[in-house]
């Protein structure tokens, strides 16, 4: 039926709906966001947008020598990087040790998703609760091993601390993604390929590394893509947990553009760091898809 | 080689079994803590010696609470949040079903909607919220729409639109497209045909993409905390101003945190095997 053109009233159906949605809700605020990148207006001055004067290209040149903007960028980064590469590598481990029937599997399985389903408020929760002076984490676990010094660690009030603090309630929640599409990708692969390769006698590190992965790898690529893009979202644990704190040195992109907008009311130029992040977003991921499928290489 | 072998299952059972702890031991803390006293709040252990509801009712009926509770006072109690998430979360979910079970269809049997209705719904999820919520604040405050249930129904069902469309063209292109034929043939027109015969079959599929949509609705936190203020307030903007606001109330925080998970966890193992699917937007089957 694909290649009969559609009947008028499923065209309607399909199309008319959807797009008075897209336009209604996002395409008109999405226009009025590049409009507003380039005026200078901030609504605690009293005017409505449409009376505020362009400035050209200043919000851009400020946010490019604002160096909040840009150490909020870079640490959004290195969160992505850290967390992406630890997540990708325990969701692997598991899927690859849960391929095997056992008995507890799929209790085992079940346990193991329970975090990807709690709202990112709860796990913020969770562990702003936990990193607490007399939390578990340092009154339970490190004081068993450090003593009573443990009850001295301040998790929120050291910057380094505090991010670690982050990257630990990201990969609670999110090594579970990982392990679900790395599992039923593996589940996947032929188990007669897998029987060859053991009656030719190779060993299961080669069977892994030359025959699974390689079979695997576009579920890898979507998998690493999705988790970064989500990842460089993250607001919600910063908002919670942190704050940004101490002093801004957990503060990620959309925290810091968040606070510009709602906390500083400088639209216009919240609006202009959105669009580079915008941009940058749309650069790297079309690279990243580029790189691994269209190029060939590995 | 028999001893390697023992040594490595062991190995294996026992990364399982680390990562298991590591899951359950935050989960074990904030459900015992959410039953423990004040006076436990600080404590080594996980077992309450006194176990409490107070740090429920204290959620929902803030000034029966005077001493260290009755800070709580100070914030609403919980139910109204609680509504609005689900009248919010329930009323777009259903219109991000009906629009994306139209778009599915098309795109499954005919290739409509274009690739810019697919490639823009895909788009508004790899974005990060922060950077387009700015302008809808602008765009909502002069339409009259910024602290209302209708301004945020509709930004969740045209976000979660697109999870709408993957999930159930899957489901759509799963049916034999015989079917529909042998109906135009009778002489059934092509909306009859959509309403009679692809609509009862695809019924399975509209459950799994409306739990799925509402999970994610239910969640959400960045647009609420944005678009509103007292009226349309959910439950993660109230968890978000009760964790920082209220300071070091652990137990009703605790509490407030399982309050908000029973219903996500709940509809996620309803859909456990699809969970996968909507992740990936139907790039993946479960």
């Amino acid at each position: 039926m694909t290649d009969r053109p559609a009947p008028r009233s499923i065209k309607i159906l399909a199309n008319l709906p959807l797009n008075a949605l897209l336009y209604a809700v996002l395409i008109i605020p999405f226009l009025l966001m590049i409009y507003l990148a380039f005026l200078k207006w901030n609504p605690a001055g009293g005017y409505e947008w449409w009376r505020a004067p362009l400035i050209g290209l200043a919000n851009f040149h400020k946010a490019l020598h604002d160096s909040r903007f840009l150490s909020s960028l870079g640490r959004t980064i290195a969160y992505v990087a850290i967390v992406v590469t630890i997540e990708f590598l325990l969701g692997l481990l598991l899927a690859y040790l849960l391929l095997e029937k056992f008995p507890g599997k799929k209790l085992a399985i079940a346990i193991i998703i329970y975090p990807l389903m709690l709202p990112p408020v709860v796990v913020a929760t969770i562990f702003y609760l936990m990193f607490q002076d007399y939390g578990p984490v340092n009154n339970i676990f490190l004081r068993s091993i450090i003593g009573e010094k443990a009850l001295g660690i301040h998790w929120f009030l050291r910057p380094d601390t505090a991010f670690i603090s982050l990257i630990i309630a990201d990969i609670w929640q999110w090594t579970p993604f990982i392990f679900l599409i790395m599992y039923s990708a593996l589940s996947a692969v032929p188990k007669r390929l897998i029987e060859a390769a053991q009656v030719l006698g190779a060993s299961n590190f080669y069977i892994f590394w030359r025959i699974r992965l390689p079979l695997i790898k576009p579920l890898i690529v979507i998998a690493i893509v999705l988790r970064a893009l989500e990842a460089f979202k993250v607001f919600d644990y910063v908002y919670i947990m942190t704050g940004g704190g101490p002093g801004t040195s957990t503060e990620t992109v959309s925290v810091y553009i968040y606070r510009v907008a709602i906390e500083y009311h400088d639209i216009s130029y919240a609006s202009a760091m959105s669009l580079i992040v915008l941009l940058l977003i749309i650069i790297v991921t079309r690279i990243f898809i580029w790189y691994s499928f269209e190029r060939g290489g590995r | 080689m028999k001893w390697g072998r023992i040594v490595v299952t062991s190995l294996k059972y026992i990364i399982i079994g680390v990562f298991i702890l590591w899951v359950l031991v935050p989960v074990a803390w904030i459900i015992t803590l959410a039953f423990k006293p004040y006076q436990e709040w600080r404590v080594a252990y996980f077992i309450p010696k006194q176990p409490t509801l107070d740090n429920f009712i204290v959620l929902f009926k803030p000034e029966v609470f005077t001493g260290v509770m009755g800070a709580t006072a100070i914030v609403e109690p919980v139910t109204k949040p609680l509504i609005n998430s689900l009248v919010v979360s329930a009323l777009a979910t259903v219109l991000a079903v009906i629009v994306g079970f139209f778009s599915a269809y098309g795109a499954s049997r005919y290739n409509t909607p274009g690739p810019f209705g697919i490639f823009f719904t895909l788009l508004t999820r790899m974005l990060p919220p922060a950077t387009f919520v700015t302008p809808i604040m602008v765009y909502y405050a002069n339409l009259g729409l910024l602290d209302t249930h209708l301004g945020l129904i509709a930004l969740y069902s045209s976000v979660t639109v697109t999870y709408a469309i993957w999930i159930l063209k899957g489901f759509i292109d799963a049916i034999p497209v015989e079917w529909e034929e042998a109906a135009m043939l009778e002489g059934a027109s092509p909306t009859k045909v959509l309403f009679k015969v692809v609509l009862p079959l695809v019924r399975p599929g509209l459950v799994v993409a409306g739990l799925f949509i509402f999970l994610l609705n239910w969640t959400e936190l960045l647009f609420a905390l944005v678009l509103t203020n007292i009226n349309a307030v959910t439950l993660p903007v109230h968890i978000s101003k009760y964790v920082g606001a209220v300071g070091q109330l652990y137990g009703p925080q605790a509490a407030l945190a399982l309050i908000g998970s029973i219903v996500p966890v709940t509809i996620g193992y309803i859909i456990q095997k699809h969970l996968v699917t909507g992740f990936t937007f139907g790039m993946v089957r479960g």
